[in-house]
C-alpha cells in the first residue's frame, strides 16, 4: 500500500488528511522550521492544504518496482507526454482556486516497521501542523505564488551577491543553492549573501538535524513548483531549492558537483580536520574569494550537457593534429609530472598522462570539468604563468596536486596547457616543460592550426530533420579505461537564443530522467514535444539523445538515427580522444612510496604532497 | 612569440605579499599594462617575467586567501625583495601582514629587502585621485573623466574588490603611514636586522593606488634599483659556476617540506 501511495505520488502527490490530535513538541519544531522555510522560499497564500507523500522504503528497495524495457517496436510511451500536460494543467488550476502544496519528504534507514509508520503519521501530523503554525507566523513580503515555470533573470549589472534575499526576485531563481555547516554556518550561497540568509540556512539544518535525530536522513521535499533536495557530504550540507523540473536525482548530482568542487580547493580531509577541530568554525574564511569559481560552476552545470552526461566533450579535430599535439606533450616531460592537457575554447584539446600514476585508474569525467570550470573562472588575469593546488576529488580526494595553468596564444588566451605534477616545489621545471611545447608548437604551426578548429555542425551528417544530438558511447574493450566522451554538434537555429537553448537542454534534461529514472528506467524513448520530437536510445554500447523537427515519425526517427551512428562511427578519430599517449615520468627516488597496486589505500593526508 | 617564451633565467625574484582584496594583482597590472580592471580573486600563485632593462625580473603575484597559506613559503624561498601590501583603508590588513604573512618570507633571502605598501590610497588622499598614468595615450580620458565625476560627488570610486564600494564614500583611512613604518621596524627586528645598516623605513613605506597609477611605478622602480645589487651578484656568480641554475632546482627539491597544509 506504501508502495502504491508512491507511485501515484509521483504524479499527484496523496492526500492524507488525518487531522492530528496528540500534540508532540518536536514536532512543533520541524512544523514551524517548514512553515517558516515554505514561507521565505516559496510564498503562498494564506490557505494551504497540505498533501504529503511520505516515501518510507528506503530507496534501494524501490527497485523492487519492475523496471520496464521498451524496445524499439515497442509502444514509447506516448501517454507520457500527454500526462506532463495534464500536470500543467492541474498546476494552473489550482493557481486559480486553492493553492496546494504537495510534501513529499522520503527518509532513509527507517529503524523498525514500527518506526516507520510512527514517521509517517508523525510527518502526516507535522504537515498539517505546519498550516496552523503557519497562520501565527507574520512573514513580511508575501507575495504572489510562484508557480510559473519561467522565471525572470535579476538584473545583469546587479551581483548575485547584493541581491535583497527578501524581493520577490530572489524568490524567482530558477535553482538556488546553499551549502552550510553542521552547525548551521552558511558557506556558500548562489544568490544574495550567505550573511542575509543565516537564518534561512539555520532553518534547513534544523530540517537536516530533526529528520536525523530519528536515525533518518531528510532527502527532498516536494512543493508545487519547487524541488528542495538535500545532500549530507561529511560536514557540509548542501540544499538545492530548485523550480526547475529536473529530478531529484539530476540535483542531488549537481549538489554533489558543488562539493568536489569545495573539495577540490580544500580536500575532504582539511575540510574534516577542520570541523573536527571546531565544529563550528567558518569555512567562509577558506573560501573566501572562491565563491565565483562555484557561480561559475553552478552556471555551466546550468548551460552545458556535460554535467549531466558526466562525460567531457573534447574538440573535433583531424586525429593527425591531435596525435601531433599528443605526441609534443609526451615529450616535454619532467619528474612528478602526472597529466598535461591541451585546452582551446574550454574544451579538450588532448590529455596525456603519466603511465604508472594512471595505471588502474582513469581520470574521472567530473575531475576534468572541475579543471576546466577553474580554469574558466581564474583566467582574469591572462599573461602570467599560474601555479596553484587542486585537488581532484574523484582521483583522491585527499590529496592536493600543483597545477600549472598558462596560455599559449597571448593576448588572445584561448589555447591553454594545464600541466598537473605531484611536487610542490617543481614551478621551474613544469614552466620549462611549457617552454618546450611552445617551441614545438611554434616549429609544428600548430597555434594556427588549432586556431581553425571549430566545432561541427549538424548539417555535416546529412540527416534531414536532425536538428541536434549528444553521443555518448560507452567504454568498449578497444578504448577501454579511458575517459569518457561525449559528442556534440554546435547548437543552431532554432536553438541558438539563451532560452532555446536552455529549452533543449531542459527536454534533454527530462529524457534523461526518464532513462535513468530509478524506479522504471527506459531504454528508448520517442517523445513528441510542442516544438520537437525527440528520442532518446541507450544501448550497451552508448547513450544517444537526438532532436528532430516536429513532425518526424518514429520510423524516420529511427531510419535517420542509423544514418547518423553510421556517420559518427566513420569521424570518429576526428570527434573523440582515441588512444591518449603516455608518458613515464620516473618517480623522485626521495618520495618513492609509491609501492604499486596497494597505493590508494594508504594515501596520507598531510596535506600537501603525497598524490598517492 | 614574444621573447618571454625564449628560456630566460630569471635574474631575480620580487614576491608580492598580502591579504586578500588589498590589490596586490591590481598593483602588478597597473605596472606592467598601465591599466586598471577588474580582477577576480587569485588562485595559487601568477608568475611574471618583466623585462627591465637589460635584466629579467621575475614576480609572483600571490593569493591573499588564507586557502593558499601554505604554498606562500614556496613562492618566497631566494626572493630578493618582498613587497607587503595592504589597503589604507582596512587595519586588518596591516595586522594580517605582521600575523599571516611575515612568516612566509623566513624562506627569502637573509638580504632581502622588505617593502611596505599601503594600497587603495585613492580612497582616502585627494592627490592620489590625480591620475598618474605617465603614458597618457590610453586611459588618462577616461580616468579623468570619472575622477571629475566623482570629485563633484565628492564621493570616491572604489574598486569593486572592496567590500567598501557599496557605502560610496569617501573612506576613513585607517592605517597612516607612521603605522607601516613602525611595523618596518618591527619586521627588521623579526628578521634580526640592524635598524641602522638597513633601508630606512622612509624609503621602504608607500602609498599607492592601483586605480589611478598613484605612486606605483615609483615603487617597482625603486624596488628593481634596489635589487640591482643582488642582479649582479647572480649573474656573477652564475658565471662562475654555470651549474647554478641545476643546483638551485635540486636544493629546492631536497627541501621539499612535508609541511602540514591549512
Amino acid at each position: 500500500m506504501e508502495r502504491d501511495n508512491h507511485q501515484v505520488g509521483e504524479t499527484e502527490g496523496v492526500k492524507i488528511c488525518d487531522p492530528p490530535c496528540e500534540s508532540n513538541p518536536p514536532a512543533d519544531t520541524l512544523a514551524t522550521s517548514l512553515s517558516l522555510l515554505g514561507n521565505h522560499m516559496f510564498p503562498d497564500p494564506v490557505e494551504r492544504n497540505y498533501r504529503s507523500t511520505v516515501k518510507e522504503e528506503p530507496e534501494d528497495s524501490l527497485s523492487d518496482i519492475t523496471a520496464e524495457e521498451e524496445s524499439l517496436d515497442g509502444d514509447p510511451h506516448p501517454h507520457q507526454v500527454t500526462k506532463l500536460e495534464t500536470e500543467e494543467t492541474e498546476s494552473s488550476g489550482c493557481q486559480n482556486n486553492v493553492s496546494t502544496q504537495q510534501l513529499d519528504i522520503e527518509n532513509e534507514d527507517a529503524a523498525t516497521d514500527n518506526d516507520r509508520s510512527d514517521s509517517g503519521e508523525f510527518v502526516v501530523t507535522m504537515l498539517a501542523k505546519a498550516k496552523l503554525e503557519e497562520q501565527g507566523i507574520g512573514v513580511k513580503g508575501r507575495s504572489s505564488p510562484l508557480l510559473e515555470a519561467e522565471t525572470q533573470e535579476p538584473p545583469a549589472f546587479m551581483s548575485h551577491r547584493d541581491e535583497d534575499v527578501t524581493a520577490d526576485s530572489w524568490r524567482q531563481h530558477r535553482k538556488h543553492v546553499f551549502v552550510l555547516s553542521e552547525a548551521g554556518k552558511p558557506i556558500y550561497s548562489r544568490y544574495g549573501s550567505e550573511e542575509a540568509l543565516s537564518s534561512t540556512m539555520g532553518v534547513m539544518m534544523a530540517l537536516v538535524s530533526f529528520v536525523q535525530s530519528g536515525d533518518n536522513i531528510i532527502r527532498s521535499i516536494y512543493s508545487d513548483g519547487h524541488t528542495v533536495v538535500f545532500l549530507q557530504k561529511g560536514p557540509l550540507v548542501l540544499v538545492c531549492v530548485s523550480s526547475s523540473r529536473q529530478t531529484e536525482q539530476q540535483l542531488r548530482g549537481e549538489l554533489l558537483y558543488v562539493y568536489y568542487q569545495i573539495i577540490s580547493m580544500l580536500t575532504q580531509a582539511s575540510i574534516s580536520r577542520i570541523f573536527e577541530h571546531k565544529k563550528n568554525y567558518d569555512l567562509r574564511r577558506l573560501l573566501a574569494g572562491s565563491e565565483k569559481i562555484l557561480d561559475g560552476l553552478l552556471n555551466l552545470v546550468d548551460s552545458d550537457p556535460s554535467f549531466l552526461l558526466a562525460a567531457v566533450h573534447c574538440l573535433p579535430i583531424a586525429s593527425s593534429l591531435r596525435d601531433a599535439l599528443s605526441q609534443i606533450l609526451q615529450k616535454a616531460i619532467t619528474p612528478n609530472l602526472v597529466f598535461s592537457i591541451l585546452i582551446a575554447n574550454n574544451q579538450l584539446l588532448t590529455i596525456v598522462q603519466e603511465k604508472t600514476v594512471i595505471e588502474d585508474s582513469r581520470l574521472e569525467p567530473a575531475d576534468v570539468h572541475l579543471l576546466l570550470n577553474l580554469i574558466g573562472a581564474s583566467s582574469a588575469f591572462q599573461a602570467g604563468e599560474i601555479w596553484t593546488p587542486i585537488c581532484l576529488p574523484l582521483f583522491n580526494p585527499d590529496c592536493y596536486f600543483y597545477a600549472y595553468i598558462s596560455y599559449l596564444d597571448p593576448p588572445e588566451c584561448t589555447v591553454c596547457l594545464l600541466l598537473l605534477s605531484t611536487d610542490k616545489e617543481a614551478f621551474y621545471a613544469v614552466a620549462e616543460c611549457k617552454r618546450k611545447i611552445e617551441e614545438a608548437m611554434m616549429a609544428q604551426n600548430s597555434l594556427s592550426l588549432i586556431a581553425k578548429v571549430q566545432s561541427y555542425s549538424v548539417s555535416q551528417v546529412g540527416v534531414s530533420d536532425l536538428r541536434h544530438f549528444m553521443y555518448k558511447p560507452f567504454d568498449v574493450p578497444d578504448n577501454y579505461r579511458q575517459l569518457t566522451q561525449f559528442t556534440s554538434p554546435e547548437m543552431e537555429a532554432p536553438y541558438s537564443s539563451e532560452e532555446e537553448k536552455m529549452r533543449l537542454l531542459d527536454l534533454y534534461r527530462y529524457m534523461h530522467s526518464r532513462i535513468h529514472s530509478s524506479s522504471r528506467p527506459l531504454k528508448l524513448i520517442y517523445h513528441v514535444a510542442e516544438r520537437e520530437t525527440l528520442l532518446a536510445w541507450v544501448t550497451s554500447k552508448f547513450e544517444l539523445y537526438t532532436c528532430f523537427s516536429p513532425l518526424v515519425t518514429k520510423a524516420c526517427a529511427i531510419t535517420a538515427i542509423t544514418k547518423l551512428l553510421r556517420w559518427i562511427k566513420k569521424e570518429e578519430d576526428r570527434l573523440f580522444i582515441r588512444n591518449p599517449p603516455k608518458y613515464s615520468t620516473t618517480p623522485n627516488p626521495s618520495k618513492s612510496s609509491r609501492g604499486g597496486k596497494s597505493d590508494q589505500q594508504d594515501s596520507t593526508d598531510n596535506g600537501f604532497l603525497s598524490l598517492l | 612569440m614574444p621573447e618571454v617564451s625564449k628560456m630566460k633565467k630569471p635574474d631575480v625574484k620580487l614576491v608580492l605579499l598580502g591579504d586578500m582584496n588589498v590589490g596586490k594583482t591590481s598593483l602588478l597590472h597597473r605596472y606592467t599594462e598601465r591599466k586598471f580592471k577588474d580582477t577576480i580573486s587569485t588562485v595559487g600563485g601568477a608568475f611574471f617575467l618583466k623585462q627591465w632593462g637589460p635584466y629579467n625580473i621575475s614576480i609572483w603575484d600571490t593569493a591573499g586567501r588564507e586557502q593558499f597559506h601554505g604554498l606562500g613559503s614556496m613562492y618566497c624561498r631566494g626572493a630578493a625583495a618582498v613587497i607587503l601590501t595592504y589597503d589604507v583603508t582596512n587595519w586588518q590588513s596591516l595586522a594580517e601582514l605582521e600575523e599571516r604573512f611575515l612568516s612566509l618570507t623566513d624562506t627569502a633571502n637573509h638580504n632581502c629587502i622588505y617593502a611596505l605598501v599601503g594600497n587603495k590610497a585613492d580612497l582616502t588622499d585627494p592627490k592620489a585621485q590625480l591620475p598618474q598614468d605617465s603614458d597618457p595615450s590610453k586611459d588618462q580620458t577616461e580616468c579623468g573623466v570619472e575622477r571629475t565625476d566623482t570629485q563633484v560627488l565628492s564621493a570616491c570610486p572604489t574598486p569593486p574588490a572592496s567590500p567598501a564600494s557599496l557605502s560610496g564614500i569617501t573612506l576613513q583611512k585607517q592605517v597612516t603611514p607612521e603605522d607601516a613604518m613602525a611595523l618596518y621596524g618591527r619586521i627588521l627586528r623579526y628578521k634580526g636586522l640592524d635598524e641602522k645598516s638597513s633601508l630606512p623605513a622612509e624609503k621602504m613605506c608607500f602609498e599607492t593606488s592601483a586605480k589611478t597609477g598613484y605612486n606605483v611605478d615609483d615603487l617597482f622602480e625603486a624596488l628593481f634599483d634596489l635589487v640591482l645589487p643582488s642582479i649582479l651578484r647572480n649573474r656573477n656568480e652564475s658565471q662562475q659556476s654555470p651549474t647554478v641554475d641545476l643546483e638551485e632546482c635540486r636544493g629546492a627539491g631536497n627541501k621539499r617540506a612535508k609541511s602540514g597544509c591549512c
